[in-house]
């Protein structure tokens, strides 16, 4: 199909969105003024029966954990195949240098550069794990908290490059994590149940308003997010930086 | 002023619609999947907005006090990180697509089928 003929079948297409959407946006609620009452309902009872007081958190780990078990997993597929997809045999050892094809860029780094990006990556990725473990209290959590620990991993390659990256940053480790996370959530999932309590149910003491322990077993699997999402970054940055080393040659053919 | 949001929200989508139409490279029509998905972020988070509340985060205010809908904002944390993880799935299947075809131009690009 040509350019013109999409951007002809394009021009019905909006007619039809633009009518459908007009509809919609007249029908919505007002502005301001949401009709959603089970967001009301979370915010007046949730801080009393669970003792946090991150709703979002609440909402997320505990009220509707089954809906994020299901993300969680949608999350490690999504990761599993990207690996799947991108993993050849290269790189494993860790021992080959990358990023020396012809025409690609290979500067050298100042010593500045290295130091200011080692101590950053390291304040960075202390900032993610605060970020998760205060997913009850204040504004954060798992998904956000792992994310931050897992960009850290990015400061260190563009500090060290990718051969002393992998040195620190192994497979295994991060494939460990991201495992490890998605399992603790399962089995934080599974364990009421062969309790005869409902999957995810808060069996744990609640703990204190406003502390570090709030929330009973919402610490737990924000926790266990918080791992898996570091994990799962980390693995795809792997495997995308895997992707700039030059082939081997044989590599190409391989898995066809 | 009222139905601002939700007309943004609509207009990303279309945004993201004409682009991935129009799209030359495959990486590009990515990133058009991504600004129909920034429309639902839009969406969400109107629908749960209420004049004068604060956020569902009652460390500094207490319980009681007006807060925007939690539920919308969780859903909108979900949103995110899945569109992450898919764009990184679709990044990985553009790089098998460039190692099998030399090209990622969305017109040339044919179902794949086995090499010889």
């Amino acid at each position: 199909m040509t350019q013109r003929w999409r951007l002809v079948l394009l021009i019905p297409a909006f007619l039809v969105l633009a009518t459908a959407a007009a509809a919609i946006i007249l029908g919505l609620p007002a502005f301001g003024h949401p009709l959603t009452h089970y967001g009301t309902a979370v915010n007046t009872l949730a801080p009393a029966l669970r003792n946090v007081s991150n709703m979002v958190a609440a909402v997320n780990f505990d009220i509707r954990g089954i809906d994020t078990l299901g993300e969680e997993s949608m999350l490690v597929c999504a990761v599993t195949a990207t690996v799947i997809l991108l993993r050849g045999h290269r790189g494993e050892d860790g021992s080959e240098r990358a990023g020396l094809i012809p025409g690609r860029a290979n500067a050298a780094r100042s010593d500045g550069m290295v130091l200011m990006c080692r101590l950053f990556a390291t304040v960075v990725f202390l900032f993610g794990v605060y970020v998760v473990l205060h997913g009850t209290i204040t504004p954060g959590g798992g998904f956000q908290g792992g994310a931050i620990a897992a960009s850290s991993f990015i400061l260190l390659y563009v500090g060290g490059g990718y051969q002393p990256w992998r040195c620190v940053l192994h497979s295994p480790v991060v494939v460990g994590l991201e495992g490890f996370g998605a399992l603790a959530f399962v089995l934080c999932a599974a364990v009421p149940l062969a309790f005869g309590y409902a999957a995810l149910q808060n069996v744990l003491p609640l703990g204190t308003w406003k502390d570090l322990y709030s929330g009973g077993l919402m610490v737990i699997v924000n926790i266990a997010v918080g791992v898996a999402v570091t994990g799962s970054f980390g693995v795809l940055l792997i495997e995308f930086m895997e992707e700039t080393r030059a082939p081997k040659g044989h590599d190409e053919k391989e898995g066809a | 002023m009222t139905v601002l949001a939700w007309c943004v929200a609509a207009w990303l989508l279309g945004m993201g619609v004409y682009g991935m139409v129009t799209s030359r490279n495959y990486v590009h029509l990515i990133g058009c999947l991504s600004v129909c998905q920034s429309g639902t972020y839009v969406l969400l988070l109107g629908i749960g907005f209420r004049w004068g509340a604060g956020p569902p985060i009652f460390y500094n205010h207490p319980p009681g006090t007006p807060a925007v809908d939690p539920v919308v904002q969780a859903l909108v944390l979900t949103d995110i990180v899945v569109g992450a993880a898919m764009t990184a799935l679709l990044l990985a299947i553009a790089l098998q697509v460039h190692k099998r075809r030399g090209t990622l131009d969305t017109q040339h690009l044919r179902p794949l089928r086995p090499t010889e």
